[in-house]
C-alpha cells in the first residue's frame, strides 16, 4: 500500500487555506478585501497573514492611496507551489479514504 | 477523530479552496451599477436631444456619465482585488467608450450624424464589447445582450426613424437597465450566500 502524504501544517489552518485560495485567483488584494471575504477579525487575519508571509507564501506591499495607507498582499511562487502540492496531497488522501 | 469525520473535514477543505478561488475571481459582477448608470445616461441624452433640440446633449451627458463612473469606481476600487480578468474588462469598455465617443463626436461636428448611423454605430460597438466580455466571463446572459445590440444596429440600417428609435430604446432598456439590475441582484445574493457559508474566520 503506498504511503499517504503529509498535509502542510502552515496551509492546513482553515483561515490560512482560505487566504491562499483567495490570493491564487487574484494578482494582489487589500487587507480589507481579504477581511470581508473571510469574515475574520483584524487581529486574527493579521496573525495568519504574518504566518503565511513568514513561510514565504505571500508577499506584502504597503502604499498610500489618497493619503490613506493600503496594505496589499500577493501570492509568491512558493505559495502557488505549496497550495498545488497541498491540493494534490488532499486529493490523494481523499482517494485513499474512498478506496478503503 | 474517526475516519469518516476526518474524510469529511478534508472534503470541507477541498470545497473551501474551490469556493475561495471562485470568490477571488468574481470581480466583474459588481459592475451592474455601471450598466444601469449608462442606461439612464442614454435616456437622459435622448430626452434632452429630442425635447431640448440641443447638440450638446449627447457629448455633455456622455462626459458626465464617464466622470461619474470613474468617481464611483475609484471609491470602491480599494475593495476589489487586482485581477487579469478585471483589467481585461476595463480595457474592453474603455476602448469601446473612447472609440464610440471619437466617431460620434467627429460625425456630429462634420454634420453627418443622423439617427440611423448613430444607432448602427452604438449598437455595433456595444454588441462587440458585450460579446467580448461575455466570452471571457462565459456569461450567456451578456451574450444575449450583445445579440440584442447587434439586432438594433441592423434595424437602424434598414428601417424608418420610428422603428429605429423604438429598437434603440428597447435595447437600452433590456441590455442596460434590466441586465444591470439583474447583475446587482445576483451580486447581492452571492454576497449574502458567501457570508452565510464561509465559516473560515478562525485559523
Amino acid at each position: 500500500m503506498p504511503e499517504l502524504p503529509e498535509l502542510n501544517p502552515v496551509i492546513h489552518g482553515k483561515l490560512r487555506l482560505a487566504l491562499l485560495s483567495l490570493l491564487t485567483g487574484v494578482e494582489e488584494a487589500e487587507f480589507t478585501w481579504l477581511r470581508s471575504k473571510t469574515g475574520s477579525t483584524d487581529g486574527n487575519l493579521g496573525a495568519q497573514l504574518l504566518k503565511l508571509e513568514e513561510a514565504g507564501y505571500i508577499s506584502v506591499k504597503k502604499k498610500f492611496v489618497l493619503r490613506k495607507p493600503q496594505t496589499l498582499y500577493s501570492m509568491t511562487e512558493a505559495g502557488h507551489r505549496a497550495l498545488t502540492e497541498y491540493v494534490v496531497a488532499l486529493k490523494q488522501l481523499l482517494g485513499g479514504a474512498i478506496g478503503d | 477523530m474517526t475516519g469518516n469525520a476526518e474524510e469529511l473535514d478534508l472534503k470541507e477543505r477541498l470545497n473551501l479552496i474551490e469556493t475561495m478561488i471562485a470568490e477571488g475571481r468574481r470581480t466583474t459582477e459588481s459592475w451592474g451599477w455601471t450598466f444601469v448608470l449608462w442606461g439612464v445616461a442614454y435616456y437622459v441624452a435622448i430626452a434632452w436631444a429630442t425635447l431640448g433640440h440641443s447638440t450638446l446633449a449627447w457629448p455633455v451627458t456622455m462626459i458626465a456619465a464617464g466622470v461619474l463612473t470613474v468617481i464611483m469606481a475609484s471609491r470602491s476600487a480599494g475593495k476589489r482585488p487586482e485581477t487579469t480578468v478585471g483589467r481585461a474588462m476595463t480595457a474592453i469598455w474603455l476602448a469601446m467608450g473612447i472609440s464610440t465617443f471619437t466617431v460620434m463626436l467627429s460625425l456630429g461636428m462634420s454634420g453627418r450624424l443622423d439617427l440611423h448611423n448613430s444607432v448602427a454605430i452604438v449598437g455595433a460597438m456595444l454588441g462587440a464589447a458585450n460579446a467580448t466580455s461575455s466570452i471571457i466571463l462565459k456569461w450567456k446572459m451578456q451574450f444575449a445582450c450583445a445579440v440584442v445590440w447587434w439586432a438594433s444596429a441592423v434595424v437602424g440600417c434598414f428601417t424608418s426613424d420610428n422603428v429605429t428609435s423604438i429598437a434603440f430604446l428597447a435595447a437600452i432598456f433590456f441590455c442596460q437597465i434590466v441586465f444591470g439590475l439583474y447583475g446587482m441582484i445576483a451580486q447581492s445574493r452571492k454576497q449574502k450566500t458567501a457570508r452565510a457559508g464561509q465559516g473560515v474566520s478562525h485559523a
